[in-house]
């Protein structure tokens, strides 16, 4: 099986963001990951490649920086690496994104695609399922497990609230995987060596320029949310303010 | 115009889809356009009718036998010509797993663009700005439409209230339409949906948790806030000490170093609010904070406080909730 | 039930070769490969049949980042750099030149300007630099000269057969709690090399195994500590010029404690503010990160911090011991370099400079020892000599008596600080003895209750959340994280100790001198004394003060699993 793994490097969870000059997007001088979601797409895909031979390739669009997230992807075990390098990818869209990566992998032929459910930064879900209506291929998202089945993959999708389904679909398909299904692999130290010689093709924004259409979304502003917080605090014995309290559940926060 | 396509499971309508219609009829007033609603399936005559009795224009049936089953393909092949038909504005949908699935599919084929999982939406001038979260919660982004319509956006699940949908004066018409889905366009193959305890708990899909901190002593009095939970009908979770002493399993923890929720109902008890707790909880709708030390910081980002001892206060809390859910 | 972190053992470990294996990518460590790949480069120009590879040379780092463990106030001493790389100022990052210094006494509500800056403590011609992204740009420059750096790999071990160093083993990734491998296991690497170089910083772990296998420490004087702790303010403009330096005395700390604080201007109107408590005070219950928020409610100190932000908070022990508490630095198979050794002027409070030099110092000695391939204890004692015959031993040995002057208190030291100063160093004797700070720790039972003249810096303190904070508060901005599901990697011996004795001799300290709360006594109905150790490794941050202070000598520090730790952005 060959399968693409799109990855992004997202800022760290933890690390203190701040809003740039013109207030669209955040300050870039502060520590890069990559994004979690995206490392357990990674380990699905790995684990096929154990399963079933093949290759794994990871993409990412980004600045020299993203690097990183694909040399990291190629200690553990991914065969190849593609970079968009640009920091322009930073400021497109899902849409744009899905597009270049499109682009950037015509001339290949893989079986399978797999995201990570939705970006830590973004957090919008939808660049894997605009890939595969762009490549005109099926996808399922929020997928928990795949086995190879006649014509093709079964995988098994998460449904809210406890429940699943399994469907039934034919290659090439866009996956997006689950997080947290598979304990993430450490990269080992020879895996880190072994990575300096693989393969990393570096692909200009020039090149897949032509894929590319103005944004159709664009941020006006980026804000801290502004909370006007007022605590209010229920008073007496404990009998009426577990009434007050009830009340306010039911009337105001409506959960009951 | 603006169109709402509602959501059905099995049949059923999802009544979150009253939110994204409350949502719509605000924009609808704010902008003067006219609202209308569409429901996708097979043999879903019923719910296009109890959709028609809110206020809004039409509703339509859009109707195969391919669309009984869900998948992304039948659903986005009935919608694309209708959508490419009807020309709406603003094409609204709740943020649900099976929107996730769909919907970005169904604006790429348009070649249009969709913004998802929206908290709630803005009017700049004529400009209509959707409102998001960003960073998990960090900041906030009104997102703007460049390019032509029909626009798409999602709605999370909270953004509105469902109850405030306004009831039409009269029942709106309701206009069956023919989709021509061929059984060849439909490459997913969907088992049956089934439930199954899952390994791990996702504490960010509950809509209320009642969370413990120190303040419950001991482990056997986890029961107590059990009990909340149980009656309030949420998910019981916990600060960094309740798991680290092994009380609760660690994917119960909230926190820097555990999980990011944003429910429509935390209830923290007996957690005091050290700063690495409250990043994990502070994006919830309505925190209520029981806590015995009127100076815990929780009572900075609480909407509502009580303080007092909270051995004293679950018990007649949990009668109460009992009591008010009976009604 | 507190299992600690242990090696592995029965299991098959990797095995990997390696020419030399630099432990510890910080200054000193990142200077030494840096210097090699020059060296390497410069011989195979010359020599191009005869080339020298660089693919077996490893720096171990267990930041998951390089410069992410790294924290300093930190002024630069160009002096070594510009060995180094002629014209670094260039493309180093560097936050500003010194431009003012100025050092006060304070007492409690006032300041007394010393007229005359001291001259250890001028510092024109200095930088006012973040260690963390200088370590950061010296390691994107390790890279760019092809020496591979392993992030996020801790050594663990020292690999030894007989007298000889052989190799470092590399940490157990994907053990649970109890020890146990879980699903993505990987065991550490065994390592092999022909030169070990230890820059592991302060208190190093595997140096400490080192002096103790082989007994380093005889017939010196034991290392003494400090520890600072540190928050990276923004500030609104003006407050404080970019290269303006400002160092304290006196308050909070009394008479009898050993300590300061540094106040730098850095640009974009951040500034590094920190406190130094050296780790020989007498009263258990003092603690280094409540004396950097007493410090702060001074009227000079609160008048510069108003209506600004705290961003970062971090802590980190230094070696002030010198010269004699210094130990061999070279033997058979092994190197120490940087703060792992005890380079530090603490007269000057400054020890980059120091790092640096010894790293390349060190990349000569492993430069002849790979072109020779002669990696013998007689070639790697050219490393001991090059140090012995550098500006590194003028400079220390001017100092050599310094710290320990101050163990009888402030004006003590400063009466013997001012005659070594005019007797190159002397002072009264040629060697002053020192006692390791954690022996200098008295009993309750033999301090007042309320602390006396340290009451003010014992008492229990939630901070305003604005311009002090609590502890808890504090560590959440130094973004440290670790795998949560990992054995505690702070091995406490006998931790009957803690519940039995300590907790009427000592009172727990280590509830108090970690700037993390790693450390708490909890209350347990079935043990004795009602009250048994709780850790919180995660919270840790690597500063080794607890290895350093506790006064039975029952905790070791190891390494957790590489990858965990503070995220010193900007420090």
């Amino acid at each position: 099986m060959k399968i693409l793994v799109c990855m992004k490097q997202v800022p760290q969870k933890d690390a203190p963001l701040k809003l740039n000059e013109s207030g669209t997007w955040i300050r870039e001088d502060v520590s890069y990951e990559v994004n979690e979601p995206d490392a357990y797409a990674l380990e699905e895909a790995l684990r096929q490649k154990e399963k079933h031979g093949g290759e794994v390739v990871v993409i990412t669009a980004g600045p020299a920086r993203a690097q990183q997230v694909l040399r990291e992807a190629l200690a553990k075990g991914a065969d190849r690496a593609i970079h968009l390098e640009d920091p322009a990818f930073v400021t497109f869209d899902a849409a744009n994104i899905a597009r270049a990566f499109a682009g950037a992998i015509k001339e290949e032929k893989f079986d399978l695609v797999f995201t990570g459910l939705q970006s830590d930064d973004f957090g919008f879900a939808q660049t894997g399922v605009i890939l595969s209506e762009l490549l005109g291929w099926p996808h399922a998202t929020i997928i928990m497990q795949i086995e190879k089945a006649d014509g093709g993959i079964k995988v098994k999708r998460e449904l809210e609230a406890g429940y699943f389904q399994y469907v039934e679909m034919p290659l090439p398909a866009v996956l997006t995987i689950q997080s947290g299904i598979n304990k993430l692999r450490y990269a080992t130290l020879i895996g880190i060596k072994q990575a300096k010689n693989k393969p990393l093709r570096k692909v200009a924004l020039a090149d897949v320029q032509p894929s590319l259409v103005a944004n159709q979304l664009n941020i006006q502003r980026l804000y801290v949310p502004q909370k006007a917080k007022k605590t209010e605090m229920l008073e007496g014995p404990p009998a009426d303010v577990a009434r007050k309290l009830t009340e306010k559940l039911k009337n105001e926060v409506r959960v009951l | 115009m603006i169109l709402v396509i509602v959501e059905q499971r099995e049949g059923k309508l999802n009544r979150v889809s009253f939110e994204t219609l409350t949502g719509a009829q605000a924009i609808a007033r704010e902008t003067g356009w006219t609202l209308e609603a569409a429901v996708v399936g097979s043999g879903v005559g019923e719910i296009a009718k109890e959709v028609a009795g809110k206020k809004l224009a039409k509703v339509y049936d859009i109707e195969s036998p391919q669309l009984a089953a869900y998948t992304p393909d039948a659903f986005v092949a009935a919608l694309k010509p209708f959508i490419a038909d009807q020309k709406p504005t603003l094409v609204l949908m709740p943020h649900t797993y099976q929107v996730r699935d769909f919907a970005p599919k169904l604006a790429t084929a348009l070649g249009r663009a969709l913004v998802s999982d929206c908290t709630g939406y803005k009017k700049e001038g004529d400009k209509l700005l959707f409102v998001r979260q960003m960073f998990q919660g960090k900041f906030a982004a009104d997102v703007a439409f460049a390019g032509e319509p029909p626009y798409f956006a999602t709605f999370q699940t909270g953004a509105f209230r469902g109850d405030q949908v306004e009831a039409g004066v009269a029942p709106a018409a309701v206009e069956t339409v023919q989709a021509d889905v061929p059984a060849s366009a439909l490459r997913n193959k969907p088992g049956e949906v089934f439930k199954e305890a899952k390994q791990a708990v996702d504490l960010t899909q509950a809509e209320i948790i009642v969370s413990v901190g120190r303040g419950i002593k001991e482990e056997k009095n986890i029961a107590l806030a059990r009990q909340l939970a149980e009656a309030l009908g949420g998910e019981i979770a916990a600060s960094r000490p309740i798991c680290d002493a092994g009380w609760l399993p660690m994917d119960r923890q909230i926190g820097s170093s555990g999980q990011t929720v944003a429910p429509k109902l935390y209830v923290a008890l007996g957690i005091s609010g050290a700063i690495q707790h409250i990043v994990g909880m502070k994006g919830s709708r309505t925190i209520v904070a029981v806590n015995k030390d009127s100076e815990a910081p929780i009572f900075e980002v609480a909407d509502i406080g009580i303080v007092g001892n909270l051995f004293e206060v679950i018990p007649p809390l949990v009668e109460e909730i009992k009591k008010a859910k009976a009604t | 039930m507190l299992v600690f972190r242990k090696p592995l053992t029965g299991i098959d470990r990797p095995q990997m070769e390696a020419d030399v294996v630099i432990v510890g990518g910080g200054p000193a460590g990142l200077a030494c490969a840096l210097r090699l790949s020059q060296l390497i480069d410069e011989h195979n120009s010359k020599h191009p049949d005869q080339q020298l590879s660089k693919e077996n040379i490893y720096v171990l780092e267990k930041a998951r980042e390089i410069g992410q463990h790294c924290l300093s106030g930190a002024l630069l001493d160009p002096r070594s750099m510009r060995e180094l790389l002629p014209g670094f100022e260039k493309e180093a990052p560097i936050e500003a030149e010194v431009t003012k210094e100025a050092v006060y006494f304070l007492t409690k509500g006032g300041k007394f300007k010393l007229p005359i800056t001291p001259p250890p403590l001028r510092d024109h011609g200095n930088y006012v630099i973040s260690l963390n992204r200088f370590a950061k740009w010296l390691g994107e420059k390790v890279e760019a000269a092809g020496i591979t750096v392993f992030s996020g790999f801790a050594g663990s071990e020292l690999l030894l057969e007989g007298e000889c160093v052989t190799g470092v083993r590399t940490d157990d990734k994907g053990v649970d709690k109890s020890n146990q491998p879980k699903g993505n296991f990987e065991p550490g690497y065994d390592l092999k090399a022909k030169v070990v170089i230890l820059a592991e910083g302060t208190r190093g772990s595997l140096t400490k195994q080192l002096v103790a296998r082989f007994g380093l420490d005889r017939d010196r004087n034991p290392m003494t500590y400090g520890v600072g702790v540190k928050e990276l303010w923004e500030l609104p403009p003006g407050r404080i010029a970019p290269g303006e330096v400002i160092y304290t005395m006196g308050w909070p700390l009394t008479t009898h404690e050993y300590g300061g604080a540094w106040i730098y201007g850095g640009k974009d109107n951040v500034i590094s503010l920190g406190f130094v408590t050296g780790l020989d005070y007498p009263d258990p219950r003092l603690d280094p990160q409540r004396v950097l928020q007493e410090f702060k409610l001074h009227p000079m100190v609160r008048a510069l911090l108003e209506g600004g932000k705290m961003i970062r908070y971090g802590a980190k022990s230094l070696p002030y011991g010198g010269w004699w508490a210094i130990p061999p630095v070279a033997g058979d198979g092994w190197l120490i370099l940087g703060d792992s050794a005890g380079f530090l002027n603490s007269q000057r409070l400054k020890g980059i400079h120091l790092a640096i030099k010894s790293g390349m110092l060190a990349a000569e000695t492993g430069f002849e020892a790979l072109a020779q391939n002669d990696f013998s204890a007689a070639r790697l004692a050219g490393y001991q000599r090059r140090v012995e015959s550098s500006w590194i031993k003028d400079e220390l040995w001017r100092v050599r008596n310094f710290h320990q002057g101050f163990e009888h208190g402030m004006w003590a030291g400063m009466f013997h600080a001012g005659l070594q100063q005019i007797t190159g160093g002397r002072g009264l004797h040629a060697r002053y003895p020192a006692t390791a700070g954690h022996l200098r720790l008295k009993k309750l039972a033999q301090l007042p209750a309320a602390g006396g003249a340290e009451a003010h810096l014992i008492n229990d303190y939630k901070g305003d959340g604005k311009l002090t904070f609590d502890k808890l508060t504090d560590l959440y901005h130094s973004g440290t994280k670790h795998e949560e599901d990992q054995p505690a990697h702070l091995v406490i011996h006998d931790t009957n100790i803690c519940n039995t004795r300590c907790v009427t001799e000592f009172g727990n300290p280590c509830q108090h001198f970690c700037p993390a709360s790693v450390y708490e006594m909890v209350e347990a109905a079935d043990v004795q004394g009602g009250k048994q150790i709780h850790l919180n490794p995660s919270n840790c941050v690597h500063c080794k003060t607890c290895d350093i202070m506790d006064p039975y000598e029952i905790i070791t520090w190891v390494p957790p699993e590489g990858g965990g730790g503070p995220n010193y952005d900007g420090m």
